[in-house]
């Protein structure tokens, strides 16, 4: 193949399928209409394990741009799969939820899809225009499924929150692009660091720098839902469906955070971080400063929670947090810390959603109270919910466990001794509320109430419960994923 | 006029555009705030261009491209936010958030 057109395409060929993908499950949902749609379901399924098998494809292949705006890498591949795997258990959940099944609309994986097709763009760029369409593209699929029931009030007052939230903050992002294009003369990443014209700003006057690194990081605040732009979560998740909720909580969230390493990596890890001085570790500082303080309202505000999903909103407050102890390391140890306990964290909380959709589906209530002695009904999906739990909380022998012990090490390393003490209070206050729901399951006198099987349902939580355990106990394969994913990310960043 | 009176006039925009979505209690004006801080957005972006590559690099249009697409970013926003909010109008007969208040702790 020597012409560039098509080599552009093989590289960008997971984008392509996912998109003909999307677009077929529009078309089909057409075709099929009503309570046939569970068939889209398994369509998009099938588009998911495609694009999984071009993006196992690119795995190992060197880094590479196409058409000058995708970097096609190994830290892009790492935020993909994830993005996919992710994906894969949110339209599994679709399928089987009870309440989603009723209402049965395929406009759903239409929707999902999009997302990802965002995201892919997003995760995989230098390109300041090409990230921010993608973040936009995840958004404004993520405003559309947050109010998808259209006749539910809940969900209605959701997807206005998130869109007036999300659109404050898109608005304020692309404004502080627009300044560091002032500065810097180009809209690239890796070419920013280096530019000349930034170097002699900083180096004169750092405000107008500072200024606009602020905006751009209140964009990435509100995708991860880091305090102070954490307000719109627990609304959006708790009116949200719980299948959605769980793709924001989990895919979108970690798409957050592939952009902003992408782009601190390239800022201040690259070649310009000498050039930029000691500016990394302001960032930094204030970075730990906002940790801090979402980890602490996180789980406070977990405490007083009575539903079970508004309880995991704050849950997963409180976990943007501590992935951000690993960014404010400001080394690639930290990053990769960081990325290994969203590996982690795919894990838990996906299973702990898992959980949610199908009490659910049972009690047709989110309430702790609702779960009073249901462990005696439905057992081992209520045993798998302890084990996710646990590793929730931090604990032994699970994922948790090792993703908070490589963070806490490294920016203990970093000197940020203050800070992993915060985490670590943090942990013990997450204990109680962890504790709550198990508590209701078993300690309880056994419900009257029956529950249905699910048996499908049960085997993929299972599977994720395992998981946690499984790699808990045996860390090295996700570590040193995490770890050269991001070795492969400097060559792109331009060092 | 100098590059200064453009951003003079885009962070003016920017300033009321976050005090429209602060002060406003209707979701139409702070719509309104959103697109007035993605207009200063590209005020930016378009005087930037212009100053930045003056001399003769005429082939640098990054600050242009990027303002056209946040307008077009700006209209497919403005396109779902307004459905959504057709959608809460209908079920809580308001266009106030502050009236819609299901989600409370």
């Amino acid at each position: 193949m020597s012409n560039p057109y098509l080599e552009g395409l093989a590289s960008i060929a997971p984008e392509i399928v996912l998109t003909v993908t999307a677009l077929a499950a529009l078309v089909f949902d057409l075709v099929v209409k009503g309570r046939e749609s569970v068939r889209v379901g398994y369509l998009s399924l099938a588009g998911l394990a495609a694009t999984a098998w071009f993006l196992f494809g690119q795995w190992g292949v060197e880094s590479h741009m196409a058409y000058g705006m995708v970097s096609v890498d190994q830290f892009g591949n790492f935020f993909k799969l994830f993005t996919v795997a992710a994906l894969a258990v949110v339209v599994l959940y679709v399928m089987h939820d009870r309440r989603e099944r009723t209402s049965g609309v395929g406009e759903y994986y239409f929707l999902l899809l999009g997302a990802a097709i965002g995201i892919f763009f997003m995760v995989s760029t230098n390109n300041l225009l090409l990230m921010v369409l993608g973040f936009e593209l995840l958004s404004l699929s993520s405003y559309s499924l947050a109010g998808f029931h259209k006749g539910n009030r809940k969900s209605a007052e959701a997807s206005m929150k998130y869109v007036i939230f999300g659109g404050l903050s898109t608005g304020i992002m692309v404004y502080g692009i627009s300044l560091l294009y002032g500065l810097t003369g180009t809209i690239d990443l890796s070419l920013m660091a280096t530019s000349p014209n930034l170097v002699a700003q900083v180096g004169s006057n750092p405000i107008p720098f500072g200024i606009a690194t602020v905006l751009i990081l209140a964009g990435f605040a509100y995708k991860i839902s880091l305090a102070p732009f954490h307000f719109w979560t627990p609304d959006v998740y708790e009116g949200a469906p719980t299948p959605v909720t769980t793709f924001l909580a989990v895919a979108s969230k970690a798409a957050g955070f592939g952009a902003l390493l992408r782009f601190l990596a390239a800022l201040f890890l690259g070649q310009g971080a000498t050039a930029l001085g000691g500016y990394g570790e302001r960032v930094a500082l204030m970075l730990g400063l906002l940790a801090a303080i979402t980890m602490t309202l996180g789980n406070f505000a977990a405490l007083r929670q009575s539903s079970l999903k508004r309880m995991l909103a704050y849950s997963s407050i409180a976990h943007a947090g501590y992935v951000v102890v690993g960014i404010a390391c400001m080394t690639r140890e930290g990053f990769s810390a960081a990325m290994y306990y969203l590996a982690a964290y795919y894990f838990m909380n996906l299973g702990a959603f898992g959980f949610l959709v199908y009490f659910e589906g049972v009690t047709g209530s989110d309430t702790i109270d609702s779960l009073k002695g249901m462990g005696f009904k439905a057992p081992l999906i209520s045993i798998i919910m302890v084990a996710f739990l646990v590793s929730l909380t931090g604990l032994p022998p699970t994922v948790g466990f090792y993703g908070k012990y490589l963070l806490f090490v490294e920016g203990v390393d970093e000197g940020l001794l203050w800070l992993v003490m915060i985490a670590a209070l943090n942990s013990v206050v997450s204990l109680f509320y962890y504790l709550r729901v198990a508590k209701a399951l078993f300690l309880e006198k056994p419900a009257e109430q029956d529950a249905a099987p699910a048996p499908v349902l049960t085997g993929f939580v299972t599977v994720l419960g395992l998981a946690t355990v499984g790699f808990g106990l045996y860390v090295a394969p996700l570590e040193s994923w995490a770890t050269r994913s991001l070795d492969l990310i400097r060559g792109v960043a331009g060092s | 006029m100098g590059l200064g009176a453009y951003i003079a006039v885009s962070a003016a925009l920017f300033a009321l555009g976050i005090v429209a979505i602060l002060v406003r209690r209707n979701v139409l004006y702070v719509l309104m705030g959103i697109e007035m801080i993605l207009n200063a957005a590209n005020i930016n972006f378009v005087a930037f261009n212009r100053f930045n590559h003056a001399e003769g690099s005429q082939s640098n249009l990054d600050g242009r491209m990027f303002a056209i697409f946040v307008i077009i970013l700006a209209a497919a926003e403005a396109a779902v936010a307004l459905a959504i909010v057709l959608n809460v109008f209908h079920l809580f007969n308001s266009v106030k958030p502050a009236e819609a208040d299901l989600l409370r702790e």
